[in-house]
């Protein structure tokens, strides 16, 4: 068995029932974004109308948040009438992004399985649980069920080894991964980080789980250590149990090292986030917007990174730079940390927590052949807005670098 | 759609790495038919479709290469695909939610290596998945990857959603 942590954590859950390939699992934890919840509402009022446990699911609204057309705000009003008919008691409304509200709350933990209706379900990873993003019918299934259908996936182990740079983030260790294994180098698999220095923070591990899903692999997981225990104690006010979940010697298909001291900063250029170059060969593009903000680069210390960055600095003429926190917390600790005055007077616009432009869904969606660098993790052919648009993804850091140059710009020429 | 007939259509192909972003634009996403159906339209304008109308009246089968319906995981993708009479989907792999969801949906997801370089938009094929082979009018033939069970067993019933009421009962 080369199946790693992830094998056992779903050989724990396994009910023995089997059909093909195919286990039948427990589902510890859902989370019903609200465009994706609302697919499967009509379905689930004609099947039974009631679901498997109302404490064991997080409803997000932050696709629509706050919704902008009249067809959103009633995708809206229906995710929330079916919340309160149902008696939810986590449901957050305009309070930040589905994903890191997952981790914020004392809901997951190490050896769970999470699974969300929504592919960037994978970040949760990070804490140590089996974390997978599937379509609403799935989801249907499990709010129905409290089960999963699941096959175990191949688990390669990955060796995060020597010191990260102060100009390196958990996203370049992401594009370094896409510019290794490309767009399906790691179709159907289970990745599995391996923290060698145990030096690398949470908010970088959940950039990184956050974009195993763009070379598609199943999951990706932070094999728990103390930063996972420390986080979690923060957290919750104390470790939990889960010590006992892993049995320390798991099995892989194969190994791979990363070298974190020799990374540099990452760019993926368009359209593409597996097309990744070093920053070097990226400098000099001419960029008109930059975002920080997403699942993937919106959390405090990207926020953090990017006020150290514009500290006392203007952005750069005609260069719009977009702020999205990731969370509500996020934005009153970045608010009393002094990150955001420090954006402001740069010359930032900070929005709402949500997912923002990301999906070419709420406000700063791009033009045609407009050129955004962008912290979120996909950067395809129209996502967010026109379809001559250019998107290139890259850290806050980098992002941060690029609005005061207005074009693309390697984050140790301004640190 | 039952797995024992034979499934005919017209082929839509489509690369490697298409994305449901490129397959049906975030904008379209829409608990409306006709809205998610124009979706399509314009996923299928983007991806540079040379099909015409009496073509997708018969019903398409997308013809695709490597890791098909890779992103986001949005079953609006998928839903699309069914109300624009897509009867079935070849890929020579694909991403794993898009994977399931055809299946939910009740749209065989079919593996198959080697057809993508023999066919082009508007060609007759026909799937037998019984038999496990894709034939087109030039009478050249092509193994399916055998679906399994569970899958086939969702595809039987006509996606997840009959399959769950089927078992209902046992759970």
């Amino acid at each position: 068995m080369t199946r790693g942590f992830t094998g056992q954590i779903i050989q724990a859950h396994a009910e023995g029932r089997k059909e093909g390939e195919y286990l039948s699992v427990r589902v510890d934890f859902v989370l019903l974004p609200d465009p994706t919840l609302a697919l499967l509402l009509t379905d689930l009022r004609e099947l039974r109308g009631n679901i498997w446990n109302r404490e064991k699911v997080l409803v997000t609204v932050d696709h629509f948040a706050p919704p902008s057309t009249v067809e959103r705000a009633n995708v809206v009003k229906r995710v929330l009438s079916f919340v309160k008919e149902e008696g939810i008691s986590h449901c957050s409304l305009y309070r930040g992004i589905c994903h890191q509200l997952l981790v914020e709350g004392p809901w997951v933990r190490p050896g769970m399985v999470v699974l969300g209706a929504d592919s960037h379900t994978t970040t949760a990873g990070a804490l140590g649980c089996l974390a997978t993003g599937l379509g609403s019918t799935d989801i249907l299934y499990t709010l129905i069920t409290g089960r999963t259908w699941l096959r175990s996936p191949e688990a390669f182990r990955v060796n995060l080894k020597g010191k990260l740079p102060a100009y390196v983030m958990g996203k370049d260790i992401a594009l370094e991964l896409l510019r290794r294994g490309g767009e399906s180098g790691f179709l159907y698999q289970a990745l599995e980080f391996y923290d060698l220095e145990g030096m690398i923070p949470m908010d970088d591990r959940l950039a990184l789980c956050n974009m195993v899903v763009e070379g598609g692999a199943k999951n990706g997981l932070f094999c728990p250590d103390d930063i996972t225990r420390r986080y979690i104690e923060a957290r919750d006010g104390h470790p939990g149990q889960w010590e006992g979940t892993f049995d320390g010697d798991p099995q892989y298909r194969g190994a791979m090292d990363v070298d974190l001291s020799s990374l540099n900063p990452q760019v993926a250029l368009p359209h593409s986030p597996s097309l990744v170059v070093d920053v070097e060969e990226a400098r000099g593009e001419v960029i008109q917007q930059v975002f920080i903000g997403s699942c993937t680069g919106g959390r405090l210390r990207d926020l953090e990174v990017a006020a150290r960055i514009f500290s006392g600095r203007k952005v750069a003429p005609g260069l719009r730079l977009l702020i999205i926190p990731a969370s509500l917390k996020i934005y009153q600790t970045a608010l009393e940390n002094g990150y955001i005055q420090a954006i402001l007077e740069a010359g930032g616009v900070i929005l709402n927590p949500s997912c923002g432009p990301c999906g070419g869904i709420d406000k700063g969606v791009l033009g045609a052949e407009e050129r955004c660098l962008s912290t979120s993790n996909r950067n395809y052919r129209g996502r967010m807005g026109d379809p001559s648009s250019m998107v290139y993804l890259a850290s806050p850091l980098t992002a941060a670098a690029t609005a005061l140059r207005g074009e693309i710009t390697d984050p140790r020429e301004v640190l | 759609m039952g797995l024992q007939g034979v499934i005919t259509g017209r082929v839509w192909r489509l690369g490697d790495h298409v994305n449901t972003d490129l397959l049906h634009p975030p904008s379209y996403f829409s608990l409306d038919a006709s809205k998610v159906e124009e979706g399509l339209r314009e996923g299928m304008r983007r991806l540079g479709a040379d099909l015409r109308g009496e073509y997708t009246a018969e019903g398409l089968v997308i013809v695709a290469g490597e890791n098909l319906g890779c992103g986001s995981s949005r079953e609006s993708s998928v839903r699309a695909l069914r109300i624009g009479r897509v009867k079935a989907v070849v890929a020579s792999s694909f991403a794993r939610i898009f994977y399931r969801s055809l299946a939910n949906l009740g749209i065989p997801p079919l593996e198959c290596r080697g057809v993508h370089d023999w066919v082009k938009d508007g060609d007759l094929i026909r799937i037998s998945i019984k038999d496990g082979l894709i034939e087109l009018d030039n009478a050249r033939r092509f193994p399916i990857s055998p679906l399994d069970r569970h899958i086939e067993e969702i595809l039987a019933c006509g996606g997840l959603v009959p399959y769950l009421r089927r078992t209902l009962d046992e759970i």
